[in-house]
C-alpha cells in the first residue's frame, strides 16, 4: 500500500513527461482550446438570445444563470483535466490495450487516468474563475470567510458527482464493450446542469436530484449564494453526497476491472 | 451506381447489428426531447406566441432539431480523418469508386436506418405523449427535398473537416468548433426566431440554417405558403452544389500531400 505522498509525487512525474510530449503538437492545443472556449461561448450566447425574448427564466434573471453557469465550469473542470481518459476506455477494452494496466503496482484507476491530463482544460478553469469573479460582482454577492468555504466545499463536491457520473458511465464498458452509447447519454444530461432545477417537475425534478443527480453539480451549490433561503437542506450534505459516489464509482470501476477478461488478440 | 448501392447495404446493415445502441439513442433523444419541454415551458410561462412562434410549433422546432440531429450526425469527420490518420484511406483509393461518393453513400445508409429506428418512435412520443399536434400544408411536401439538401451541406462540411486530416493533428478542436458553431448559428438550439433580427438577416444567407431551420420550418408552419419556402429551398440548393465543388476542390488538393507509411 503506497502512500498519498507517493502517489502526489508520481504523479508529479508522470504529467511533466505528458505535458512535455503534448508541447509537441502546439497547434493541438491552440485549437481545442479554442473548441472549449466557443462550447461555453455558445451556452452563454444560447442564455442571452433567450433572454432577449424573456425577462426571466423560472424566476432567474440572465446574470444569475450566468452565475450559475460559471459554477458549473468550475465543477466540471476537474473532470475535464484529471479524468479526460475515459472517453478512450471503450476503446482500450475494446481492442484489448486495457490489459497493460493489470501489470503495474499502483492503483489502477490511478495509473490509468494519470495517462492524460488536459491541457485545455485549464482554459476553462480560468475563464469559469473570471465568469464567476465577474456574475459575483454583479450580483452584490457578499464574500465572507464562510462563504468561501461553502464555495469551496461545494465545488470539491460537485466536481466528484461530475467525475462519477461519467466515469461509472464509461465504466459500462466492461460489461457492453462499446459504452458510447451509456456515455453519450450522459454527457448530454450534464449539458442542462447550468439549468433551474426547478423548471421541472414530478419525475425529472426527483430523477435529477436523487438517481442522476446533476443538479448538485451547479444548480443546488448555486443556490447557497444567491438565494441562501431558496435552498434545499439536502446541499449541506453534498460532501457526503459527492465522496458517497465517487466510492460507489470505485466500486463499479473495481468490480469492472475484475470482470473483463480481454477481447482476445 | 450499383457498387455505391453495396455500401449503402453495407452500413445499414452494420447499424442494424447495434441494437443496443439504437435502444439508448431513443432514450437519449426521448429523455432530451422531454427536457426540453419543460424549459421551453418556463420560457413561455403560460404565454401564448414569443417571437411569432406558438409553444407547439417550438417543441415541434425543437423536437424534430434534436431528431434531425441524429439523423445527420454521422461522425464522418471523424471516421474520414481516422481513415486518413491510419492509412487505410488507402485501400479506397485503389478501388474503382470515388472516395467523396463511397463517404456519402456510407453516410446515406446509417442515416436510412436512424430514420426507421429513431425518428418514428420520436414522433410517436411527441403526439401521444407531449399532445403536440402537427400543422399540414405544402411544407410538409417540400420537407423530403429540403432534407436531402440539408443533409448532402451537413456531409459536405464534415466531409471538409475530416479531409483537414491531411494537414492537422487535432481532430477534436476543429470538429468542436464546428459542431458548436453549427449547431448554434443553423436553430439547433434555439430557433432562429429568437435571434434578434440584424443576426437573422446575416444568418439567412450562411449554409448553417440551411442545414436545420429550413426543413424544420417546413414541418413547423408547413402553411407559410411557397412564398416562404422557394427562396429558402434556392439558398440550400446553392449551398448544396457550392459545398460540393468546394470539398471536391480540397480533396483534389488534400490528396496530394498523402503520404502513407508501412502497411
Amino acid at each position: 500500500m503506497r502512500t498519498l505522498g507517493e502517489y502526489l509525487r508520481l504523479y508529479f512525474i508522470i504529467e511533466a513527461q505528458y505535458i512535455k510530449a503534448r508541447m509537441q503538437y502546439r497547434a493541438d492545443f491552440i485549437i481545442s482550446s479554442l473548441g472549449m472556449f466557443f462550447t461555453s461561448l455558445v451556452t452563454l450566447s444560447v442564455f442571452w438570445v433567450i433572454f432577449d425574448s424573456v425577462p426571466d427564466l423560472a424566476g432567474w434573471s440572465l446574470m444569475e444563470m450566468v452565475f450559475i453557469y460559471a459554477f458549473y465550469m468550475l465543477a466540471i473542470s476537474p473532470m475535464q483535466i484529471l479524468f479526460d481518459h475515459f472517453w478512450q476506455l471503450r476503446f482500450h477494452i475494446q481492442q484489448g490495450t486495457f490489459l497493460k494496466y493489470y501489470f503495474r503496482p499502483i492503483n489502477m484507476m490511478f495509473y490509468y487516468m494519470s495517462e492524460m491530463f488536459d491541457l485545455k482544460g485549464l482554459i476553462q478553469l480560468v475563464a469559469g474563475t473570471i465568469l464567476l469573479i465577474y456574475s459575483a460582482t454583479q450580483l452584490n454577492v457578499d464574500w465572507t470567510f464562510t462563504r468561501i468555504t461553502l464555495l469551496l466545499m461545494t465545488l470539491f463536491s460537485a466536481s466528484l458527482v461530475q467525475i462519477s457520473m461519467t466515469v461509472s458511465a464509461a465504466c459500462a464498458a466492461f460489461w457492453v464493450i462499446d459504452s458510447y452509447p451509456v456515455l453519450g447519454l450522459a454527457w448530454k444530461l450534464r449539458e442542462f446542469s447550468p439549468y433551474p432545477m426547478t423548471i421541472f417537475d414530478g419525475a425529472f425534478r426527483f430523477a435529477f436530484t436523487y438517481i442522476i443527480p446533476i443538479g448538485f453539480v451547479a444548480f443546488y451549490p448555486s443556490q447557497l449564494f444567491l438565494r441562501p433561503n431558496e435552498v434545499t437542506p439536502l446541499i449541506y450534505f453534498s460532501p457526503l453526497i459527492g465522496i458517497g459516489l465517487f466510492a460507489l464509482t470505485y466500486w463499479i470501476w473495481t468490480k469492472g476491472v475484475n470482470s473483463y477478461t480481454g477481447t482476445g488478440s | 451506381m450499383r457498387k455505391y448501392m453495396a455500401v449503402f447495404r453495407g452500413t445499414a446493415m452494420v447499424g442494424m447489428i447495434y441494437r443496443f445502441g439504437y435502444f439508448f439513442a431513443i432514450l437519449g433523444n426521448l429523455l432530451y426531447i422531454g427536457i426540453v419541454y419543460y424549459l421551453w415551458k418556463s420560457i413561455y410561462q403560460g404565454r401564448e406566441t414569443l417571437r411569432g412562434l406558438t409553444f407547439n410549433e417550438t417543441m415541434i422546432y425543437i423536437a424534430l432539431g434534436s431528431t434531425v440531429f441524429f439523423l445527420l450526425k454521422t461522425y464522418s469527420d471523424w471516421i474520414i480523418h481516422y481513415e486518413i490518420r491510419e492509412g487505410i484511406i488507402a485501400s479506397y483509393l485503389i478501388k474503382p469508386m470515388d472516395f467523396q461518393l463511397y463517404a456519402l453513400f456510407a453516410v446515406l445508409g446509417s442515416t436510412a436506418m436512424n430514420i426507421f429506428a429513431i425518428s418514428i418512435p420520436t414522433i410517436l412520443f411527441m403526439i401521444f405523449v407531449l399532445k403536440i399536434s402537427f400543422a399540414t400544408g405544402i411544407g410538409l411536401l417540400l420537407f423530403p427535398l429540403s432534407f436531402i439538401f440539408a443533409l448532402v451541406i451537413s456531409f459536405c462540411i464534415d466531409f471538409f473537416v475530416g479531409l483537414m486530416g491531411f494537414y492537422s493533428e487535432s481532430v477534436w478542436g476543429i470538429s468542436s468548433v464546428k459542431e458548436i458553431i453549427l449547431m448554434f448559428f443553423s436553430g439547433a438550439l434555439v430557433p432562429l426566431q429568437f435571434f434578434p433580427e440584424a443576426v437573422r438577416n446575416v444568418l439567412f444567407w450562411l449554409p448553417f440554417q440551411a442545414v436545420f431551420h429550413t426543413p424544420l420550418m417546413m414541418v413547423t408552419k408547413p402553411d407559410s405558403g411557397l412564398a416562404t419556402f422557394i427562396p429558402m429551398l434556392a439558398v440550400q440548393a446553392f449551398w448544396t452544389i457550392a459545398l460540393i465543388v468546394l470539398t471536391r476542390l480540397f480533396y483534389n488538393q488534400a490528396i496530394k500531400v498523402l503520404r502513407i507509411s508501412g502497411g
